[in-house]
């Protein structure tokens, strides 16, 4: 079976899940855990940093369509950073870069969310 | 003078082969383009132009200079033909914008596209010469050109490649996941990230029927109205997938809820539920490859989650069937476990259960006085229900032959207590009797049971005194008994209808003459040979049908 973990940290208000391994559809509920614990936690200030993760698949992107409208409702955010070019050809493919903000590295990614305070 | 001529056009060649240098060495299209233009405008020092290519038989702007927007957006939309630049709109559109020189950009089978440049900053007209230099230019560039054009239309067949594989990656991961065992919530909350995650939706809904309920899995639309206009349409009849059109057309109130597709979930056919989608975010809309996706999915999922029914269901049918044997072995150990033996008698019996648990019973309960009570009875119905009554049936027995009560009376009671304790209209045939061991007397009282049979003397008397059967209403009419003073050799056949309506393959039934036939023949043998006679008899004429109803029988030989 296909590894995938996660860990959360936190850069100020932001909290950023840095994931590892294979996300679809077998290990996307470990994602969804995270945001709904997050979004529990009223952290909803949110870097998700790929540069472990190896590949994705629709499922595991679902879970960011299923979370972003509560946490844009509650002024919060999910950027994405630290992609491998094949993991950004997915996100590209389906259309995502006109939705989410993607960066190159996590510290840029973070940073966009204090600029904006 | 014939240096300058030389020098010049030393210069010329040496930009020509820079130029070539520089647009081979790229595939990029709008560097190539810019560095068409750029050159001829520096060369010719024009301060507007404009490139259009052939983009699949229509020439399209793809670059220009020193022309507002606006100006561009009028180009006119024309074939991209050989003699195109003779077109009368184009020129027309080369006048409005002040382009005097044109020259087409030609392959060798094909027009590339055109090249327009505007007057020239020392207001010279283009002279044959410029004209020339600018053919040259042009051949120079097609081929660069006309790769770049190439490697783009690859680029967006890999694209449509890629995205073919990921569809096909996300349909082999969701049928590995949505294996047998799967949740169905798992499989449903899988199927709902798949396809937003894949169409960037935030407005959908999972639809499952169960009969003519809905069942409203996951929603991100309003629940209440979206239901209340699915019962306004024949949404069972949703046996196609319906694209943006065909939902605005045929179910505009669910259209205006921002509803554009609407695709069934499909066993075999039948629709079992609904996939409801809305606009996808990036504004794009649903293709057709698209919603036939979705209709992959979506039977993946329903297909799994249907099995997972089914399996469950086979799962509680097995644990049925075992508490119903359970439940058959409770029933065989209300029935005697040893017959008792008398100087006068010889008894057998059998009890045989069909499939389920039945309402057939026998039993011969001991008395002090030397003889017993033997008690014959079918319960209405099969299964649990009539089992549970039996064994009510049993407990009444057991206690009233304690009591000394006249046996007509206390079938009367037996009556009230079966009627009292039954609504549903089951009731029961019962035929008891006591067999005295001291003055070979048999007493007994028939409340509605196939009569059974005494052979005496190669003749059949039948016990039918009694009454009405039990449990239908209270004893108004008391119930009669009959004492018969048997005789040596009479023998008494008791039976339940699964005897004489046993089935065979051709739906024909045993019959009380064939019983009454062959018990005439067996007359002279033991109880128990009867007995054995009879079952086998029935077994034969059944041959191999299925048993569908109890089978009881108690034999009673005078010694």
């Amino acid at each position: 079976m296909a590894e995938f973990n996660t860990s959360i940290k936190n850069q100020g208000a932001v909290s950023i899940i840095n994931l590892k391994g294979y996300l679809d559809a077998h290990t996307a509920p470990i994602l969804e855990n995270n945001f709904v614990d997050l979004i529990e936690k009223s952290c909803y200030q949110i870097v998700v940093d790929f540069k472990d993760l190896a590949y994705i698949s629709s499922a595991g992107l679902g879970v960011f369509m299923a979370y972003i409208e509560k946490i844009r409702d509650s002024k919060g955010d999910i950027k994405l950073s630290g992609m491998s070019d094949k993991v950004y050809n997915i996100f590209d493919l389906l259309g995502f870069p006109l939705l989410y903000e993607i960066f190159k590295s996590e510290d840029e990614a973070v940073k966009k969310f204090t600029e904006i305070k | 003078m014939q240096d300058n001529d030389n020098l010049k056009a030393k210069r010329n060649l040496t930009a020509l082969v820079e130029f070539s240098r520089v647009i081979n060495s790229s595939l990029d299209l709008n560097f190539i383009l810019n560095n068409v233009l750029l050159t001829c405008l520096g060369k010719f020092l024009a301060t507007r132009g404009v490139i259009a290519l052939n983009i699949s038989g229509k020439l399209q702007i793809k670059s220009y200079k020193g022309i507002s927007e606006e100006s561009i957006s009028l180009f006119p939309n024309i074939d991209a033909s050989e003699d195109c630049t003779e077109n009368d709109e184009l020129k027309n559109f080369f006048t409005d914008n002040n382009l005097l020189a044109s020259e087409k950009i030609s392959s060798s089978n094909e027009c590339v596209g055109i090249v327009c440049l505007g007057e020239k900053l020392n207001k010279q007209d283009y002279s044959k010469d410029d004209l020339d230099f600018l053919k040259t230019i042009l051949n120079i560039a097609a081929s660069a050109i006309q790769n770049s054009l190439i490697v783009e239309e690859l680029k967006l067949v890999n694209r449509e490649l890629d995205s073919r594989i990921q569809r096909l990656s996300s349909l082999f991961e969701l049928s590995k996941e949505f294996g047998l065992f799967s949740e169905s919530t798992k499989v449903t909350r899988l199927l709902i990230f798949s396809l937003i995650g894949q169409f960037l939706v935030q407005k959908y809904a999972l639809l499952r029927f169960e009969g003519n309920d809905i069942e409203v899995i996951e929603p991100k639309l309003p629940v209440e109205e979206l239901l209340s206009n699915l019962r306004k349409i024949d949404y069972h009849r949703i046996d196609a997938s319906l694209n943006k059109e065909q939902v605005a057309l045929l179910f505009p109130s669910l259209y205006s809820m921002g509803i554009e597709v609407i695709v069934p979930m499909q066993i075999q056919g039948r629709t079992k539920g609904l996939i409801i989608l809305g606009r996808r975010i990036n504004n794009v809309d649903y293709t057709d490859a698209d919603i036939e996706f979705i209709f992959s999915v979506g039977s993946l999922a329903i297909i799994s989650m249907e099995n997972r029914r089914l399996f469950r269901e086979a799962l509680e049918k097995q644990k049925m069937e075992e508490e119903l044997d359970l439940a058959r072995e409770i029933q065989r150990n209300l029935l005697p476990q040893k017959i008792p033996v008398y100087k006068n008698f010889d008894i057998a019996a059998v009890n045989v259960s069909s499939k389920q648990v039945g309402g057939d019973y026998y039993d011969i309960i001991e008395l002090d006085n030397d003889g017993c009570v033997v008690a014959i009875a079918d319960v209405s119905g099969k299964g649990v229900p009539a089992s549970l009554l039996m064994a009510n049936m049993q407990a009444f027995l057991q206690v009233i032959c304690r009591q000394n009560v006249p046996l007509d009376e206390a079938t009367g009671l037996i009556n009230d207590l079966i009627s009292k304790n039954t609504a549903d209209g089951k009731f029961i045939t019962f035929f008891w009797g006591i067999l005295n061991n001291i003055d070979m007397t048999f007493k007994y009282v028939n409340a509605g049971h196939n009569p059974p049979l005494l052979i005496r003397d190669g003749k059949i008397i039948k016990l039918e005194i009694g009454g009405m059967i039990l449990g239908v209403m209270k004893t108004i009419l008391p119930y009669r008994s009959e004492k018969i003073q048997l005789m040596k050799d009479d023998v008494l056949v008791m039976f339940t209808d699964g005897i004489s309506e046993a089935m065979n393959k051709k739906s024909e039934e045993f019959s009380d003459e064939a019983l009454e036939k062959l018990s005439l023949e067996m007359a002279s043998a033991s109880a128990e040979t009867i007995l054995k006679e009879i079952q086998s008899e029935v077994q034969r004429f059944t041959d191999g049908a299925n048993q569908s109803d109890d089978i009881t029988l108690v034999v009673i030989k005078v010694k």
